[in-house]
C-alpha cells in the first residue's frame, strides 16, 4: 500500500513537471516545428530577441503587471490596516465587497469593466488594463496582508507610542519591517496574476497595448512557434530566481499569513 | 505615614471613563507619590486597566484630569508623557534584537551613540541579561522576555513605569522570584512603579501602598499591612486574603450574632468610625487569628463552641471548618502541637474557637461606597470568603 502511494505521488510530480521539462528541452530544439527533434541549438533564443512584436507585448505585460501589483498592494495594505486595526462599522460588508471579485467569474468582470469604461468614455489602453488588473489582484493582495496584520500583537503600536514614536516612526520602525514579507508576497502574487491574465486583458486592452498572453493566444490560430518555448523557459527561470531570492520557507510562511519572526 | 510626604508623581482628579452607557471608572481622585511602588488591585472588570490606560494616554478620560509631576497632561499624547508601560503581552518588537528593543526609545529620541550604548548596557545589566543583547525575543523564555520589557521601560529613565499584570503569563515559581526581582529593581532605579494586578499576593508582597478597586471605584488606599489588618469595607476584607465575615448587630457595646450570642469584636475602635449601637455590621476575623481549642472545657471565657465539619492538611498548617451555632468559621491551625492535637480528633468532634477583641474588626454590613454591588462579590452568608473573588 505504501509503495502504491509512493509511486502515485511520484506520478503526480511527473505530471506537474513534465510539461515544464519538455518546454525547456524543446526551447533548445533546432527544428522549425515543435514536434520534431533535430538537435541542440540556441536558434530560437536568437529569434526571440529579434522578434520586436513579441518583445513589445512582453514589455506591456511587465509594465501593466508592475503597476497593477503596486496599486493592489498599496490599496490592499490600507484596507487590511483599516479592517484589522480599527473596528470599522460594517467591517464584514467591506471585507466581502473587497473579496467578491475572487468569486465573480472573470468574464463577467471583463464585460462590466468594458461597459463602464466605454460609458465613461475612457479609451481602451494602458489605463484600462492597469485598472482592470487591479480589480482582480486587489482581493489577493488584501487577503495576504490581512493575515499577516491580524497575527501581529495589537499592543505593538501602543508600545511604540509609549516609547516616544510618532505614527510615522511607528510605521517605519515597527509595522513596516514586520509586514515586509507579507507586502512582498502580496506584490508577487498580484504581479503573477496580472502577468498571466487573458480574460480581463481581452476586454481592457486596446490597440498597441496587447499583452503577452493575448499575443500567444492569438498565435494559436497561426500555429505556435518554438520561439515561445524559449520565452517560456526564460520566464520559468525568472520565477525560480524569485523563489530562491525570497526563500522557499519564507514564501510558505507569508502565503500562510504568518508574521516575520526571523 | 511619613512626616513630609514625598512629592506627587501622578495625581488623578475626578477622573471618569464611560464607554457608551457603561461607566468603567467612576469619578475618582488618587495621588501616587514619587518613588513609591503603588499597586492597583481589583478583580477583572473593576476598571483598573482602563484607569492605567488613562494615565498612559491610550485612553482619554471622559472627565477629570491626569497630572504628572504637577503638570496637567490630560491633552498630551502618550509619546510625550514622561512614563513607560510594561505590557501584559510584553509587546517586544519581534524583528529587533534584545539590544535594539531596549535601545528603541533612545534611538527614537536621537540619543548620542555613546550614551545610548552605555544606557542600554546598564538597563540590560539591571535585569541581568547583559549577555543576551544579540538574541531575538523568540529565543528567550517568558521570564527573560519580561525582563527585556522591563529594561525597555526603564532605559529612558521615565518618572513613572506602569506594569499591567506583568507576572500573569509566568509559572508559579518564577512568579515568586520575579516579585522579589521587581521590588529590587524598583529600589535600584528609584522610579515610581504603578502595578496593576488582580493577584492580592503580588500586591501585598511588593507594594508600598495599595489601592483596592471594585466596580470602577477605589475602595481603600493604604499600606499592605493596613489593607490586611484594617480593611475599610466588607469587599476589601473579603478580597484580600481569606476572612470570616460574621453578620452581627451592635448592642450595648457588644457585637451580637443571632446564633452564637456576643462575639469578640473591637467595638471601641468601631465607634471611632461611627459604628454605634443599633448598627447592622459584619465582624471580620482572619482565620489565622482564630485559636482552636481541642478541649472545649479548657477554652477561655467568650470562646464559641462548635463542631469540626471539615479540615484540610496543607503541610505547614491545617485549614479547619468549624460549625458554631449557625456560623461556619474557617480556622487556620499551624502544624505542630495544636495540629497534632487536632489530627487526633474526629470530624464532628466538639471544639471551641476564640479570638482576641482586637482581631474582630467591625465593618458596615453593606459597603457604603459601592452599595449592594460589593455584596454580590463578598459572601452574603456567614461563610468565609477564602481567596475572595480571586480571578
Amino acid at each position: 500500500m505504501d509503495r502504491v502511494v509512493a509511486w502515485a505521488s511520484r506520478l503526480v510530480f511527473v505530471f506537474l513537471y513534465l510539461p515544464i521539462a519538455a518546454l525547456i528541452v524543446y526551447s533548445l530544439n533546432a527544428s522549425d516545428v515543435n514536434y520534431r527533434w533535430e538537435g541542440v541549438s540556441l536558434r530560437w533564443y536568437a529569434e526571440l530577441f529579434a522578434d520586436r512584436m513579441l518583445l513589445e507585448t512582453l514589455r506591456t505585460s511587465l509594465i501593466v503587471g508592475l503597476l497593477a501589483a503596486l496599486l493592489a498592494t498599496a490599496l490592499g495594505f490600507l484596507s487590511s490596516m483599516a479592517l484589522v486595526r480599527f473596528r470599522v462599522k460594517g467591517r464584514g460588508a467591506f471585507l466581502g465587497a473587497i473579496l467578491i471579485p475572487l468569486i465573480v467569474p472573470e468574464i463577467v468582470l471583463g464585460v462590466s469593466l468594458l461597459t463602464v469604461f466605454s460609458t465613461v468614455g475612457v479609451p481602451a489602453g494602458f489605463l484600462t488594463l492597469v485598472l482592470g488588473h487591479t480589480v482582480i489582484t486587489l482581493p489577493l493582495a488584501t487577503l495576504v496582508q490581512m493575515g499577516a496584520m491580524s497575527s501581529l500583537d495589537p499592543s505593538l503600536p501602543d508600545a511604540a507610542a509609549d516609547l516616544g514614536a510618532g505614527a510615522f516612526t511607528t510605521f517605519r520602525r515597527v509595522t513596516f519591517p514586520l509586514l515586509r514579507p507579507a507586502i512582498l508576497a502580496a506584490f508577487l502574487l498580484s504581479f503573477a496574476t496580472s502577468f498571466g491574465n487573458i480574460v480581463i486583458s481581452t476586454f481592457t486592452s486596446g490597440v498597441g497595448t496587447t499583452t503577452l498572453p493575448l499575443r500567444i493566444y492569438s498565435q494559436l490560430k497561426t500555429g505556435l512557434t518554438p520561439e515561445l518555448n524559449a520565452l517560456g523557459t526564460l520566464l520559468v527561470v525568472l520565477t525560480l530566481a524569485i523563489i530562491l531570492i525570497v526563500g522557499v520557507g519564507q514564501l510558505r510562511r507569508i502565503l500562510a499569513g504568518g508574521p516575520d519572526q526571523t | 505615614m511619613t512626616e513630609t510626604p514625598a512629592p506627587v508623581a501622578v495625581r488623578l482628579r475626578g477622573i471618569t471613563k464611560t464607554f457608551g452607557s457603561n461607566t468603567v471608572v467612576r469619578p475618582l481622585d488618587l495621588d501616587i507619590r514619587d518613588g513609591e511602588f503603588f499597586s492597583i488591585l481589583g478583580p477583572s472588570g473593576c476598571g483598573k486597566t482602563t484607569l492605567m490606560r488613562m494615565i498612559t494616554g491610550f485612553e482619554s478620560p471622559t472627565d477629570g484630569s491626569v497630572e504628572l509631576a504637577g503638570r496637567d497632561v490630560s491633552k498630551v499624547p502618550t509619546r510625550d508623557r514622561d512614563l513607560n508601560m510594561l505590557f501584559q503581552s510584553y509587546a517586544l518588537f519581534p524583528h529587533l534584537s534584545v539590544y535594539e528593543n531596549v535601545a528603541f526609545e533612545l534611538r527614537v529620541r536621537r540619543t548620542p551613540k555613546a550614551e545610548l550604548d552605555t544606557r542600554v548596557r546598564e538597563a540590560l545589566e539591571l535585569v541581568r541579561l547583559a549577555d543576551f543583547g544579540d538574541r531575538k525575543p523568540n529565543e528567550l523564555s517568558g521570564g527573560q522576555r519580561q525582563r527585556v520589557a522591563l529594561a525597555r521601560a526603564v532605559v529612558g529613565r521615565p518618572a513613572v513605569v506602569l506594569l499591567d499584570e506583568p507576572l500573569g503569563a509566568l509559572d508559579q515559581k518564577l512568579r515568586k522570584e520575579m516579585q522579589f526581582e521587581l521590588k529590587r529593581m524598583q529600589r535600584e532605579v528609584g522610579i515610581t512603579f504603578i502595578y496593576v494586578t488582580h493577584d492580592q499576593e503580588e500586591a501585598l508582597t511588593m507594594s508600598d501602598r495599595i489601592a483596592v478597586m471594585s466596580e470602577g471605584r477605589v475602595l481603600q488606599v493604604a499600606s499592605p499591612i493596613d489593607i490586611y489588618d484594617a480593611p475599610a469595607s466588607r469587599f476589601v476584607a473579603g478580597f484580600i486574603g481569606s476572612c470570616n465575615l460574621i453578620p452581627a448587630r451592635l448592642e450595648a457595646g457588644r457585637a451580637v450574632t443571632s446564633g452564637a450570642g456576643a462575639i469578640p469584636a473591637d467595638t471601641a475602635e468601631a465607634a471611632t468610625r461611627g459604628l454605634a449601637d443599633g448598627a447592622e455590621v459584619v465582624v471580620a476575623v482572619r482565620p489565622e487569628r482564630v485559636t482552636l481549642h481541642a478541649d472545649p472545657a479548657a477554652a477561655p471565657a467568650g470562646a464559641v463552641r462548635g463542631v469540626i465539619s471539615a479540615r484540610v492538611f496543607l503541610g505547614d498548617e491545617w485549614t479547619v471548618h468549624v460549625d458554631a451555632q449557625g456560623l461556619t468559621l474557617t480556622v487556620q491551625v499551624p502544624s505542630g502541637e495544636t495540629g497534632a492535637a487536632l489530627a487526633a480528633l474526629a470530624d464532628g468532634a466538639e471544639v471551641a474557637v476564640s479570638w482576641t477583641t482586637a482581631a474582630g474588626r467591625i465593618l458596615p454590613a453593606v459597603d457604603q461606597t459601592s452599595g449592594d454591588a460589593a455584596g454580590a462579590t463578598a459572601t452574603v452568608t456567614a461563610g468565609p470568603t477564602s481567596e475572595g473573588a480571586a480571578a
